[in-house]
């Protein structure tokens, strides 16, 4: 830990008021730990350690207003691990708003001076040219602009607000907002999940990108020989807002056949991140006629909570299309990608 | 206890794998139960050859090491009380092999029971003796436990599944436990022994378990009772008829209220309901149980019964019952559920006697009990309901467990059917089976010297589980 953290850790023992987490105490005695939350947490499938389950952030929490913990940066950084998709709140029979507990929690740590990043977004303040496009995107309206103290303006992230969803970084023309990386989703960490499955899969042809609200619980935590070998890599992008042209051309640069991008129905994503989704997805197509590329390998596909079964259906259908194109014929003009 | 050398077990497991932050002490010093207990380091092995090497070093420096699945345990199985290493068992997570000619499956003991049945499914087979939890509960966990659940009544226990197993012990010597034959005469049965061990004797590091073809039919019937006692009199006359239920299950009027306040399932409102359900692969065998069920649950003055073989509206049904244990929270404003007195055992001619005698006990130590569970293999689940702000609910909470417990024993009950014991269920079960407590110190003895698998819990857990470790609640007045 450093030096100023140290400070702020120990400062904080006394003056951290957990004013707005105190309202939940009930609430978090109401929780039983039954782990139902963890099974559904995708921050927990990527890192399977028990303090990145929802059911051990609220016990920080919950240790932090009994004051049988001291605030650290350390926990501070798991309670800004979130990508909110709800998961552990629907389906918790305790009832527990986890999330909003979450959000309250947040919003403590920043008053008592806690600056940490966990699944929000950053701004490159330098190269930040400002244009506004990622405040329009974003729906928690997290994002604004602000003025420091010499009157630049600047864009501001309200990480209490924040809920990780990923829009802006796809969004923003100049490439300069990102979220840290070793949660799976950044563009970077997308295209590795790609190749990996492309190249390590001999029977690969489609990659799916499914957001993590359609494609739920289709996801497991063990490792099955029947669950191996399969013609499509389902590839969990959080939001499908999150899946930029530049992703699925590099699937079909690593060898996909296919490539199907499944979000939520229109008026159901929580931050309209399918109908970006659905913009890119036609200009996709257009651009692939004009490379001579088939324009229905890229398939867009709406399914709601809870409709795994429909999803694989969906998947198993487009792998018959998919087979009668077989692989692409990449016109000369590719080998330049 | 010497100072845990985090350095080493990281060398051991990886550096991602073994953590000394406080961050993830803090996040496995509790389960599911009222226990706490901070742990000193936490260890995450994939291979058995780590586990070999973790216990060698914990054994030479008498370091405890606590193996840990879901921690969904609901009496402290896995709360480290006196410190130590915390073995998360969950990235030993393959399922090695599955070999329908042989009908069993080998699988690593953090897989969870939910994806063992999804991996068998595709070759129509299923692993049965799934707890409510199944959907985070781990094999290795169920095996710690003896764990059984809803169908126990017809597959029985995790005990009646397990044909073998490879056990690290304390030293870290491997060995092999039982066989992949389905019946073996070969000497002590001592991967039976493990079972219900709660992680005393060995870690458990990989399971030969049977498995069973998906049965083609399933038929779910739901009976409403005004009266608990006419629900249990069914239970007891449907056991007894000969019938052959493949779940049986009693819900009482508390539990009813709690699942349609926090799912909104719309049951009516009575005194208990009953689901009763027959499976196989001929439909007019499995008419015919259902047929004689609902004829006993009538003649017990149950109306309104319904029946389905549709699967969705059986899972929705049937959900509610899985996640009656978070829903008690909902049934009253200001009270909470407790995972105490939670899963006793009685003779199947005593459900009724033992549901109303449950709530008599709740009544007069100002606590809410709601009483469900298998009834039909005499699975009686409880949770105490109480402020668990105050002082003077926990001595309620105390009274209520001398008391209930005392008349468990003496209808002929056991303690805990498939929870297990861990520390909340210790001083009553060790006040029942004063014989039995000095034989299995002698076992625990002989295959840990030193004590440091999962210690001072079951035989050896301390005498006063109030007192045992902190309550992980705020009690304040």
């Amino acid at each position: 830990m450093k030096k100023s953290e140290k400070a702020i850790a120990l400062k904080s023992a006394f003056k951290v008021n957990f004013k707005r987490s105190k309202k939940w105490e009930n609430e978090l005695n109401k929780c039983i730990r039954c782990g139902y939350c963890y099974e559904l947490c995708p921050l927990y499938k990527t890192f399977n350690w028990e303090s990145d389950t929802p059911r051990a952030k609220l016990l920080l929490i919950y240790g932090m207003i009994a004051g049988e913990i001291k605030p650290t940066r350390e926990i501070a950084e798991k309670i800004f691990q979130c990508f909110y998709c709800e998961n552990c709140s629907d389906n918790c029979s305790a009832g527990v708003p986890v999330t909003d507990i979450f959000t309250d929690a947040r919003a403590d740590l920043i008053d008592a001076g806690f600056d940490v990043e966990g699944t929000t977004t950053r701004v490159n303040e330098e190269l930040c040219s400002t244009c506004g496009m990622c405040i329009s995107v974003c729906k928690s309206e997290a994002l604004t602009f602000i003025e420091d103290e010499i009157g630049i303006k600047k864009v501001a992230v309200d990480k209490a607000k924040c809920k990780g969803c990923g829009l802006c970084i796809a969004t923003c023309p100049s490439n300069v907002l990102s979220q840290r990386e070793g949660f799976e989703v950044s563009p970077t960490e997308l295209e590795a999940q790609v190749t990996s499955f492309l190249k390590t899969n001999k029977d690969a042809k489609i990659v799916a990108f499914c957001c993590n609200w359609s494609v739920f619980p289709g996801l497991q935590l063990s490792e099955s020989p029947t669950l191996i070998s399969t013609s499509y890599g389902v590839i969990v992008t959080m939001c499908s807002g999150r899946v930029t042209p530049e992703l699925v051309l590099h699937a079909f640069k690593e060898g996909a056949w296919g490539v199907m991008v499944s979000g939520c129905p229109p008026e159901e994503c929580d931050h309209d991140g399918n109908y970006k989704s659905r913009r890119r997805m036609l200009m996709l197509k257009n651009l692939l006629k004009q490379l001579n590329i088939e324009p229905e390998r890229v398939k867009l596909a709406w399914f709601s909570r809870g409709e795994s079964i429909k999803l694989k259906q969906a998947i198993d259908e487009f792998d018959k299309e998919i087979s009668k194109l077989g692989p692409i014929k990449f016109p000369s003009v590719i080998n330049y990608w | 206890m010497k100072k845990i050398d985090i350095k080493k077990l990281k060398e051991i497991v990886g550096e991602k794998n073994a953590s000394d932050n406080s961050v993830d002490l803090y996040a496995y010093s509790r389960d599911a139960s009222v226990h706490q207990a901070m742990p000193n380091a936490i260890v995450r092995p994939r291979t058995i050859e780590q586990v070999q090497k973790i216990m060698r070093y914990a054994n030479n420096n008498k370091i405890p090491v606590i193996p840990r699945g879901a921690g969904s345990g609901t009496s402290g199985h896995s709360v480290p009380i006196d410190g130590g290493i915390v073995l998360d068992m969950k990235r030993m997570n393959r399922i090695i092999e599955i070999r329908p000619n042989d009908m069993l499956v080998r699988v690593e003991p953090g897989v969870v029971d939910d994806d063992l049945n999804r991996a068998l499914k595709p070759y129509g087979l299923f692993y049965p003796p799934a707890p409510a939890s199944s959907r985070i509960a781990t094999i290795g966990g169920e095996i710690g436990a003896n764990a059984s659940g809803v169908r126990s009544v017809k597959y029985g226990a995790t005990r009646d599944y397990v044909m073998g197993m490879k056990v690290v012990l304390a030293d870290g010597k491997l060995v092999n436990l039982g066989s992949n034959t389905r019946v073996h005469s070969s000497g002590y049965q001592l991967e039976r022994l493990i079972v219900g061990s709660e992680g005393t004797l060995g870690i458990v590091v990989e399971a030969t378990m049977r498995i069973y073809p998906l049965p083609k039919y399933r038929c779910l019937g739901i009976a409403n009772f005004d009266k608990l006692e006419d629900a249990g009199d069914t239970i007891s006359e449907i056991i007894a008829s000969g019938a052959q239920p493949s779940m049986l299950e009693l819900m009482d009027g508390i539990g009813i209220v709690a699942v349609n306040k926090a799912l909104n399932l719309g049951l009516r409102e009575v005194g208990a309901i009953i689901l009763f359900e027959a499976d196989g692969n001929v439909k007019s065998a499995i008419d015919y149980e259902i047929k004689k069920m609902k004829e006993i649950c009538e003649k017990h003055n149950g109306y309104a019964i319904e029946l389905s073989y549709d699967a969705k509206e059986r899972q929705k049904i049937f959900g509610g019952r899985k996640k009656l244990f978070a829903s008690l929270s909902k049934y009253k404003e200001g009270i909470i559920c407790t995972d105490l007195a939670d899963d006793m055992g009685v003779p199947n001619s005593k459900v009724a006697e033992a549901a109303q005698k449950i709530h008599e006990i709740a009544e007069h130590n100002n606590v809410i009990m709601a009483v469900y569970g298998h009834c039909g293999s005499g699975v009686i689940h409880t949770k105490i309901m109480l402020d668990t702000n105050k002082k003077s609910q926990w001595k309620d909470a105390e009274n209520v467990i001398e008391e209930l417990y005392d008349y468990i024993h003496s209808i002929g009950g056991v303690v805990s059917a498939e929870h297990g014991i861990g520390l909340s269920k210790a001083p009553p079960w060790k006040k029942a089976r004063k014989d039995v407590v000095p034989v299995m110190r002698a076992i625990k003895k002989a295959l840990d010297p030193n004590n440091i698998l999962n210690p001072h819990k079951l035989m050896d857990a301390p005498d006063n589980w109030v007192k045992a470790t902190n309550l992980r609640y705020m009690v304040k007045t």
